[in-house]
């Protein structure tokens, strides 16, 4: 896997990747990328809203499993 | 479970049109748009905050067939910061204030239009994100940003072509 650090050169892995994703119609792309999983406690309410986004980090963080990594850092 | 399909981001982007709903692709979806390879399960979408922006994005979301209450309705007509939709045929996350995005006029003037798509800039969504500074985020950066080098050097090659 490369190197997390992005320091400007991009590694050869992610290039064939970008470049491959470019060739790919739009459709295609949403296609591919939009993967329904369950997320748990997330996806049980069909609603929820939140008057400011440190509301909503601190709902995360109180609420949802750690292994989903919306805890802030 | 049920998927996203590409035919139901054309109609948010068509209801959305139609109602003259200011807003933006955020996120990862925004960022799949522009060619990004990666996966997410929901549309982020940055709203433009005003009560007539908010009206008529509820109007399209009843359009595309979200089922909303009236306590939803005002919320969303408010401009609630966030709103996290999964009650219609795709889940739809409304952003009013993202972390990291100032205006949304600062944004709409760095948009991208993907196929009639409005899309935040690559910068816009990485600022986001790091300024939401979530586990999941920080871990993706890195190649987000090597993305978005990327992207900058193709749109520079075609505007030179």
């Amino acid at each position: 896997m490369p190197d997390a650090a992005h320091s400007g050169e991009i590694p050869r892995e992610w290039l064939d990747e970008f470049e491959a994703a470019a060739r790919r119609p739009v459709a295609t792309r949403w296609n591919y990328g939009l993967v329904k999983t369950y997320k748990p406690v997330l996806d049980d309410a069909e609603y929820r809203s939140f008057e400011s986004m440190e509301e909503y980090r601190q709902w995360c963080e109180a609420n949802l499993p750690e292994w989903l990594g919306y805890g802030r850092v | 479970m049920a998927g996203f399909e590409y035919r139901q981001a054309e109609e948010i982007r068509n209801a959305f049109a139609g109602q003259g709903v200011r807003y933006l692709f955020l996120g990862k979806s925004g960022a799949l748009l522009l060619g990004y390879p990666d996966t997410t399960q929901d549309a982020d979408l940055y709203l433009d905050r005003s009560p007539e922006n908010g009206r008529a994005a509820v109007l399209a979301l009843r359009q595309l067939g979200f089922t909303l209450d009236a306590q939803q309705v005002a919320e969303i007509e408010r401009c609630k910061d966030f709103v996290q939709l999964k009650n219609g045929p795709f889940d739809v996350d409304l952003v009013f204030a993202p972390d990291g995005i100032e205006q949304f006029e600062d944004a709409w003037r760095r948009h991208i239009d993907v196929e009639g798509f409005p899309v935040c800039h690559p910068d816009d969504i990485i600022n986001s994100k790091r300024a939401a500074n979530r586990q999941k985020d920080r871990e993706s950066l890195p190649r987000l940003e090597a993305f978005r080098d990327y992207w900058l050097k193709q749109r520079a090659t075609e505007e030179d072509a």
